[in-house]
Parts: C-alpha cells; sequence; structure tokens
C-alpha cells in the first residue's frame, strides 16, 4: 500500500499542475484575444467612413472565429464581415489569417473588384492550408460578404462566400445572394466569385453579417431562431435611428437566447447610406 | 555637349540630307556604294567644325554649302555659355525643356562662313525679337522724323515771325514820320483857321502811332517766343542729327568690317593651298597684316553699333521732352537692356566654342610616314602626307618644338631613346587590350639630317619612323596596313585623349582599314567599343565586318537617288526605312545576315510581330485564333528575350517593319527600353507603335487569370496568391511545355473564348487591342 499522505500529495501537486497550465490557457487566450482585438478595425476608423454604422459582435468563447474588416483604397471603401470554420482559438486564427491576406491583397494589388478579392483570398487561404482539392486535406476556410463601396457615387460592388448581402430601400428587403461557394478548399472545382453590382441611394440601410444570428438556440420551444425570425426581425428595425436599431436587435438576440447557451459568435454589420 | 544630328545642304552629291540621327550609343556607320556619298558626309561635317570647304564642294548650279548638327546640352550649360547678354523671350524655356541646340554653318560666296544658332522654334523667337525690336525702332525713327519737321516749322515761324517784324518795324518808322509830320504841320497851323483840322490829323496820327507800336510789341514779343521755341528744337534737334550720323557711321562701319573679313578668309584659303615654303611665308604675312585689320574693323564697329544705339536711343527721350541730362542718366541704367541680345550668330559662335572636338581621321595624313621634314611638323603643314600621324607622335611623346633644340647630339639622342621606350610600351598595351594580339611591336623615331644627296634640304632635320618586331626593323610603310593602319588609329585616338579639352570628340573615319583582311577588320569594331564612352565614332564603310549584326540600328544607309547616275543627288536612309534603300546598298548587311527572307510564310513586309519566347507564340496563336482576330498578322518567336533585339536587328537589315510585344519583366522592360533608346532616340510616340510592352504583366501567363492558369493550363487545384509567372518559377516549370500543351489542349477540347472568365477575356482582348493599334 502506497502511503496515504505520499498520495494526497501527489494528488494535490497534480491539481497545482493543472490549475497553473490551465492558468497559462486562459492567459494564452486572453492574449490570443487581445492580438485579435488589435487587428479589428478601430471604432473611430469606422465610424469616419461610416457616419451611420452599428456593429454587433459577440464571441462565444474569449476569441471569435467572426470577423469584421475595413479599409479604404483612392474612393473605394473596402468592407467585409466573415466567419471562419470553427470558433474558439482554430476560428481565431483563422480570422487573423483572413484579416492579415485582406490587409496584404489590398497593399499589393491595384485596385480591386469585389470578386477578384475574394478569388485572390481563396488562393492566398488554400496555399497556406496547403490544400490541393485531395481527400485528405483540411477543408477549413472562411465564409465572407465583401463590399467595395464608393461613397461619391453610392457605386457598390458585392461578392459572397457563402454569405448574402441584406439591404432595404422604400420598406422593402432586397437579398443579393453571395456565391455557393466558401473561400477554401470545396468539393467543386474553383470558379471566380460574381461581382454583383449596385446602385445605392441615399437612406438604403445594409446589413452583412455572420450565421451565429440566425442560428442561435433559444425561444419557447427551443428552436433555431432561422433566417425568417432573422429577417422579420430586421424588417421590425430597420427604420429606426442607427442606435435604436443596435439595441432592438442586441435585445430581439438575447430575448431569443434566454437563458441558453450562446452556440456560435455573432456578428451583424448594419449601414445606412 | 554629344552630338545627335546632323543635316547636309548643297554639298558636292547631297542637296538635302535631311535629318540624320547619330547613333545613341556613339557608334555610327555609314553604308553604301562606291561613289554613292558616304565620304561627302564625313567631308561635310568636318566642314561644319573647321569652316574650310574647297571649290570642288560647291555644286554644279553654285548653290553655297550648310550643315547643320545638334547637340544635347544641360540647360545650366547653355545659361553659362550665353550669361554675358540676354536672349529673346522663350529661347531659354525652350531649351530647358528640349536640351538641344542646333547649330548651322552657312557658307558665303567667298567661301568664308558663319555659325548660327538655328532650329525652326529658336529661329521664331529671334525673328519675334527682331520685329519687336525693329517695330520699336521704326518708332523711334518716326519720332526722331516727326522731331525734326517739327523743329524746320519752327525755325519757318521764326524766320516768317522775323519778317513780319522787320516789315512791322518800317511801318512803324513810317508811321512815327507821319506823327512827326502830322505834329510840325499842327504847330504850324496852330494859328491859322485850319488848325482843327490840323488837330484832328495829329490826333488821327497819334491813334496810328499808337497802335502800330502796340502791334509792334506784339510782334516783337511774337517773334521772342518763336525764337526760343526754335533755338530749343534746334538744340534738341543736334541730338536726334547726330543719332542719324552714328547710323550712317555704323553702316559704314559694317560695310568696312565684310571688306576685312573677305581679305582674311581670302588670304587663309590662299594659304591652305599653297605648297612652296617661301610663299607661303609671304603669304603668312599678308594673313597676319589682314588679321589684324579684322580685328581693328572689328572693334570700330562693335563701338560705332554700341554708339547708334545709344545716341539714337538718346535722341527718342530727348525729342519727347527729357532733358538731356536725365536722358542720359537714364540710358545710364538701361544700357544693358538696350544693347545686350545676342544675336543668333553671336549665339551660335560662343555655343560653338563648347561643341565636341570633330576630328577627321584620313589615311593620307593620318597614315604614319617613313619619314617627314622637322619643319613641316613644326609648322603643322597638312599637305604633306602623313604629318598628322607624325604630329600626333610628337603630341603623345610630349615633344615641343624646344625640344630639337638641344644641341648635345648625345644627350638628344638619349631622350629620343627613352621617349620611344615609352611610346611603345602604351602602344602595346593598347595592342594587347584592344586587338587581343600578343605579338609585340615597337615603334621609333630618329632625328636625322639630310645629306648632300639633297642639296635644297642639305643640314636641314628631319624625322624617320621605324617599327620593329622580334625579327626586323621596317620602314612603317614597308609593314602589312593592318600594323600601320592600328598604330596611326593609336597615334590619333592617344593624341585626341591627351588633348583633352573637356568637350568631347567626335571621330571622323572614312573607310576604316580599307585593306585589311577581315579579321582586322572586325578588331576595329572591337576598338569602336573600347573608346565609345568617350569619343563619338562616325565612320564609312562597305565592308560587312565592320557592321556589327547586333546593332543594325547604328547605320545610315547611303545612295544615289537615280542609282546607275553618279551626278544624282545623295539620299541617306536611317535603319528604320532600310525598307527604300536599294538591295545593292544593304549589300554589306546582307552579307552578314543573309539573304532578303520577306518572301517566305512566316516573315511578312509588314505587321511581323517580335515575341520573346516560343510560349507566348504558342499563347498568342491559340488566343488569335480563339478570338478570330483576324487581321494579317505574323508572329515571330525569339528563342528568349535576350535574342529580341537580334531578331529586330534582322528584319532591320532586310527593310521589313516589325513590332516587339514584351514581358513586363525585368528583362523585358530592359529589351524594350534599349530599343526605345536605340530605335526611337526615346521618342514616346514612334516607339508606341512599334513597341508594346506587357506592362503590369510580368509575361503572357499573368494575362490568364489565376482560376484560368489553374484550370486550363496547370490543371491543379492548389492556392495561387502570387501571379501565374511568379508560380512557373518558383515551382521551375517548363513554360514551353505548358503552352504547347494549353494549344493542343484548346484544339481537342474545342474551347472558345467564352470558355475563360472575365478577367482573361478583358486581359487578352485589351492586348490585341493595342495590337490593333499598331498593325498596319
Amino acid at each position: 500500500m502506497p502511503d496515504e499522505s505520499k498520495l494526497n500529495k501527489e494528488f494535490l501537486l497534480q491539481n497545482e499542475e493543472i490549475e497553473r497550465q490551465k492558468k497559462e490557457i486562459v492567459q494564452s487566450i486572453e492574449y490570443a484575444s487581445l492580438i485579435q482585438a488589435a487587428l479589428l478595425p478601430p471604432s473611430n476608423l469606422v465610424k469616419k467612413v461610416f457616419k451611420n454604422h452599428f456593429i454587433i459582435y459577440i464571441p462565444r468563447d474569449i476569441v471569435s472565429g467572426d470577423f469584421y474588416w475595413i479599409s479604404t483604397k483612392e474612393e473605394w471603401v473596402y468592407f467585409a464581415a466573415a466567419d471562419c470554420t470553427g470558433h474558439g482559438v482554430p476560428g481565431a486564427l483563422m480570422s487573423i489569417l483572413g484579416i492579415s491576406f485582406l490587409n496584404e491583397i489590398l497593399s499589393q494589388k491595384a485596385l480591386l473588384m469585389a470578386n477578384r478579392v475574394l478569388n485572390l483570398l481563396r488562393e492566398k487561404i488554400m496555399k497556406s492550408l496547403h490544400q490541393t482539392g485531395e481527400i485528405s486535406v483540411s477543408k477549413d476556410g472562411m465564409d465572407i460578404s465583401l463590399c467595395v463601396f464608393n461613397p461619391e457615387t453610392l457605386e457598390l460592388h458585392f461578392a459572397g462566400a457563402n454569405n448574402p448581402l441584406y439591404y432595404f430601400r422604400d420598406n422593402k428587403l432586397n437579398i443579393i445572394k453571395g456565391d455557393r461557394m466558401p473561400i477554401g478548399i470545396s468539393g467543386k472545382e474553383e470558379q471566380s466569385f460574381t461581382d454583383n453590382l449596385i446602385k445605392l441611394r441615399k437612406g438604403d440601410m445594409l446589413y452583412i453579417f455572420s450565421d451565429g444570428y440566425a442560428d442561435q438556440f433559444g425561444g419557447p420551444d427551443w428552436k433555431k431562431l432561422k433566417y425568417s425570425r432573422f429577417r422579420e426581425i430586421l424588417e421590425e428595425n430597420h427604420k429606426k435611428p442607427i442606435i435604436e436599431q443596435n439595441e432592438s436587435l442586441l435585445n430581439a438576440f438575447f430575448d431569443w437566447k434566454g437563458e441558453h447557451d450562446q452556440i456560435d459568435d455573432i456578428l451583424l454589420m448594419g449601414i445606412k447610406i | 555637349m554629344k552630338l545627335l544630328s546632323f543635316r547636309i545642304f548643297n554639298y558636292r552629291s547631297i542637296i538635302d540630307s535631311g535629318w540624320n540621327e547619330i547613333s545613341p550609343d556613339n557608334v555610327t556607320g555609314i553604308i553604301g556604294q562606291n561613289e554613292s556619298g558616304k565620304t561627302s558626309i564625313l567631308e561635310a561635317l568636318f566642314s561644319f567644325y573647321n569652316g574650310a570647304i574647297s571649290e570642288d564642294v560647291l555644286r554644279s548650279d553654285l548653290t553655297l554649302p550648310k550643315v547643320s548638327c545638334c547637340f544635347d546640352i544641360e540647360p545650366k550649360q547653355f545659361e553659362k555659355i550665353l550669361k554675358e547678354k540676354l536672349l529673346p523671350e522663350g529661347v531659354l524655356k525652350f531649351v530647358r525643356s528640349s536640351r538641344v541646340i542646333c547649330l548651322t554653318r552657312i557658307w558665303d560666296d567667298d567661301l568664308g562662313s558663319r555659325i548660327e544658332l538655328r532650329g525652326e522654334e529658336i529661329i521664331g523667337f529671334f525673328n519675334q525679337h527682331t520685329e519687336s525690336n525693329q517695330k520699336y525702332e521704326e518708332l523711334i525713327q518716326n519720332k526722331i522724323n516727326k522731331f525734326l519737321k517739327k523743329r524746320d516749322e519752327a525755325i519757318e515761324d521764326r524766320e516768317q515771325a522775323e519778317l513780319m517784324l522787320t516789315r512791322e518795324t518800317e511801318n512803324f518808322e513810317k508811321v512815327k514820320l507821319l506823327l512827326a509830320e502830322a505834329q510840325k504841320e499842327s504847330k504850324s497851323q496852330k494859328k491859322s483857321p485850319d488848325k482843327s483840322q490840323a488837330e484832328a490829323k495829329l490826333n488821327e496820327s497819334k491813334v496810328l502811332f499808337e497802335n502800330t507800336r502796340e502791334v509792334l510789341e506784339l510782334k516783337k514779343k511774337g517773334l521772342e517766343a518763336k525764337r526760343k521755341i526754335a533755338d530749343g528744337l534746334i538744340s534738341q534737334a543736334r541730338i536726334a542729327e547726330s543719332s542719324i550720323e552714328a547710323g550712317v557711321r555704323h553702316i559704314e562701319a559694317k560695310e568696312e568690317l565684310a571688306v576685312a573679313y573677305h581679305n582674311l578668309v581670302r588670304f587663309q584659303r590662299i594659304l591652305n593651298t599653297t605648297v612652296n615654303e617661301k610663299e607661303r611665308r609671304g603669304i603668312q604675312i599678308e594673313l597676319d597684316r589682314s588679321n589684324d585689320k579684322y580685328v581693328k574693323t572689328l572693334q570700330e564697329f562693335e563701338y560705332a553699333k554700341e554708339n547708334y544705339i545709344i545716341k539714337k536711343h538718346l535722341a527718342s527721350k530727348v525729342v519727347s521732352g527729357t532733358s538731356l541730362t536725365i536722358a542720359e542718366r537714364e540710358i545710364e541704367s538701361e544700357k544693358p537692356h538696350i544693347e545686350s541680345y545676342f544675336t543668333r550668330e553671336e549665339a551660335g559662335n560662343l555655343l560653338f566654342g563648347q561643341i565636341p572636338e570633330f576630328v577627321l581621321f584620313e589615311d593620307f595624313s593620318s597614315l604614319l610616314p617613313n619619314r617627314i621634314d622637322l619643319d613641316d611638323i613644326l609648322n603643322d603643314n597638312r599637305l604633306v602626307e602623313g604629318s598628322k600621324a607624325a604630329r600626333n607622335y610628337l603630341i603623345i611623346s610630349g615633344l615641343t618644338p624646344h625640344f630639337f633644340k638641344e644641341l648635345n647630339n648625345r644627350i638628344l639622342k638619349q631622350k629620343i631613346e627613352n621617349l620611344n621606350k615609352e611610346v611603345t610600351l602604351d602602344f602595346q598595351d593598347f595592342w594587347r587590350q584592344n586587338i587581343g594580339r600578343q605579338n609585340k611591336i615597337t615603334i621609333n623615331f630618329e632625328l636625322e639630317h639630310y645629306d648632300n644627296t639633297i642639296p635644297d634640304k642639305s643640314g636641314l632635320p628631319y624625322l624617320e619612323f621605324w617599327v620593329k618586331d622580334k625579327h626586323e626593323r621596317l620602314y612603317p610603310k614597308q609593314r602589312s596596313r593592318g600594323v600601320r593602319w592600328f598604330l596611326s588609329f593609336y597615334l590619333e585616338l592617344k593624341s585626341a585623349a591627351l588633348s583633352e579639352s573637356g568637350k568631347g570628340k567626335v571621330m571622323l573615319i572614312d573607310e576604316p582599314a580599307l585593306s585589311l583582311h577581315a579579321r582586322a577588320q572586325e578588331d576595329v569594331l572591337k576598338v569602336f567599343e573600347h573608346i565609345k564612352d568617350k569619343i563619338q565614332i562616325i565612320y564609312s564603310t562597305h565592308s560587312p565586318h565592320l557592321i556589327d549584326s547586333k546593332k543594325l540600328y547604328r547605320l545610315l544607309a547611303v545612295q544615289r537617288a537615280v542609282e546607275e547616275d553618279d551626278t544624282s543627288e545623295t539620299k541617306i536612309f536611317s535603319a528604320k526605312s532600310f525598307a527604300a534603300a536599294s538591295a545593292d546598298t544593304l549589300s554589306p548587311i546582307y552579307t552578314l545576315i543573309g539573304s532578303r527572307l520577306s518572301e517566305q510564310q512566316f516573315i511578312r513586309q509588314e505587321n511581323n510581330i517580335i515575341l520573346e519566347n516560343i510560349a507566348t507564340y504558342y499563347y498568342m496563336t491559340t488566343m488569335q485564333t480563339l478570338m478570330k482576330f483576324d487581321k494579317d498578322i505574323f508572329f515571330l518567336p525569339a528563342a528568349s528575350v535576350s535574342n529580341v533585339e537580334t531578331l529586330v536587328n534582322l528584319l532591320l537589315g532586310w527593310g521589313l517593319d516589325f513590332i516587339v510585344l514584351t514581358g513586363g519583366n525585368k528583362e523585358g522592360l530592359k529589351t524594350n527600353a534599349e530599343l526605345k533608346k536605340n530605335l526611337f532616340r526615346n521618342d514616346e510616340n514612334l516607339a508606341r507603335k512599334n513597341l508594346i510592352n506587357l506592362g503590369k504583366f510580368s509575361s503572357i501567363e499573368d494575362l490568364f487569370s489565376t482560376l484560368d492558369f489553374k484550370k486550363y493550363i496547370l490543371h491543379k487545384r492548389i492556392g495561387i496568391p502570387e501571379s501565374n509567372s511568379e508560380f512557373l518559377k518558383e515551382n521551375k516549370l517548363s513554360r514551353t511545355i505548358l503552352a504547347s500543351n494549353f494549344m493542343n489542349e484548346v484544339q481537342d477540347k474545342r474551347l472558345n473564348f467564352n470558355s475563360f472568365d472575365g478577367e482573361t477575356r478583358e486581359n487578352f482582348e485589351w492586348l490585341f487591342r493595342r495590337l490593333e493599334m499598331v498593325i498596319k
């Protein structure tokens, strides 16, 4: 029989070790969250470009697999909302990759339209994840809505990888669907993303988002909120002033979630033209 | 300054050569058959530099020659050279932007000449200035003339007034008499019954007297005023008259100057053609005299000109009412502006002083002789064979006339021996470095004196030259022409380098190494390459061995307008217009690059598109078919971008049109820039018609979108964030194999242009549109 006190001692030591490791992991994740926060566009930059906007960004864990991005080149504003596969640390790493690549593309290339940015982003992701279309390779990637907007002419180019663009004009919701393919490898051979040109008008209300909001379980029957309900919520709120919209959409989400856990990262960008 | 281009008028067989550009890499070859006019071009250029022409040069219709040369110039240098006076508005700005000046030498009936700053725009600016100046001068002259007229009128007025006054005085005298008579009568009639009548008469006379006196006073005052006016005008007019006199003197001085110049040129010409030493000395005295006279007349002319200008301006001010003292003061401060404008001739002469030195290398005087009289060298007697070469030798050895005054024969011989060693070592170095021969040749000169076998020259010193190798000691003329030519060429180059004035040199060489064998002729080209950074070379030849097949842009082809007629006009063709030259003229080129191939299927007279490599050829032909581009174009692939220039030269040589398509990568851009510089002198518009660069596309593969590239060329699903060409390079893939597979696949799978995505289509449409713009 081993000495009980010795066992106790070992157990205590092990416990201490686990605590120490847990603490280190949390610290690392918190550090990763700092990095991610540093990569996301600062609110004053967004404010400078879009006076009337809101961003609802609620990571499920400390770090998020969703990210938003905004940048300018010449007279054009590039902005995007993306949703990476996985959440927590893997998702966050992918989002860091995504933001870095988007910045790189914009700084290296001449002026590009929305679909060309996504084509190039896909090449970069495929290369860095060694994706070659063979069965064994990882299928990680991201879904994204990317807009290229000219505030002078109100011309907007949209390209989406599995994600759409919603916009309200004269109380009517218009949906521009993205292409049915991700940024990353998929079963089908890569095709060029589609560039959708929309002539916006003053007063139009734009939304781009990840799937977190619509996929949230909750409500009286613990069901998914679904896109149909999500669109209803937007329809109810899109005419409100931006600050109120932000609040109402947050409230609607938390009302639906209730006491349940948040199942995914949430990202919703609203922009009033 | 560097010579950029030239144009020759009325020089031997040349009526108007048109503008001809010097090769930007400093070696320009003139090819053509015998009697075509090659040598005339070199001579004309040399005449431009030294001003000398003989009557043989004149055309039978006696039209006078004119040679223009353009040079590049730094605007700062231009301003520095012409800082003494002002230039008409626009000239400076024009030179600042064009960085080019053109000078023309114009000969007159005496075969004397003058240099002028030329160029269409420049002449325009000067003419404008002259016109406005003339208008101003006319204005002044009119003012003066008007004033003189006014003065004459005032004098007339005064004379009139004087006449009137005389008359009035006479009248007054008469009235005075009448009054006296009336007084007398009144006195005598005091007691008579007619008293009242006499009194009345007296009163009347008194009134008349008073009136007449008043009139007289008035006339006197009037005359006084008119005199004052006239006197003033007369004194002012003196200034105006002296300005007219100065004008007359100015014209006289100009005529005197022309006469003095004429005499100077005449004696210079006589001296140039006189061989007899005695006669030469006599003429030299005359020449010196006329030179002194010319200098004096020139000074007088300068003074007369300045005096005239100042007097005229002074007169203009004075006649406008400014007092003489103030006018003089004003002129003093305005003086620099009044007289400080350059004429085109003055500016041309100053600039001419800074152009590169033109050196004519010709066999007669430039080949080293066997022997030459010391006097002929020291007197620079160009009419003696080999004089220039011998003189060059002395320059290189650093010898001055003083050297030969050394009386001690032993010391003199020792000194000569030392010099010979130095020159030899230096020549051996040149021989090895430039020509690559190892055999050692030594060159020597010796000072000898004529013995009494030639009584005329007995006791006079002469120099004897030797060229030695291991085996024997020979006179220059006994050596092969190759060695002699190179030796003399070395002497010319070396002495040119020693007399470096910082202005650069243009060496004109007529038929270099004419009778050398092929290898030695190619050596000449090597030497040209070696020195071209320091000296601009223009040479004439009809040897294919003196043409670099990779540098045909260096050539100008010369032929007679009517080929069989040696009296017809000489025409010059640049490399870009060889198509218009005859096959005989271009025969050295054909000997070099093979016969004309324009009759073949794949090269045509025009619309030949030279491509960098086979891969580009496959893609371009495939896409041309897919796009249904139905214009007649012929793609010619080079084996690599470095061969593009060779192909260009072949087409140039055959006189065929071409368009070059290069990639936007480093080599492609470099080739593009070289061609632009060498063929089109960096003229953007011309270059655009013949050169297409893919710009942002590094190579042809980059015109495909990444997706199409992967789908139709690579057949791989793999992330390619870099450009397609970078991917090919990094992964060491064969461009040619991929391109040829692509061509086969397109044919097999029957792809059409719409199979490609928008990006690919857009890029190729751009490229073919660009081609469409330049093809014929």
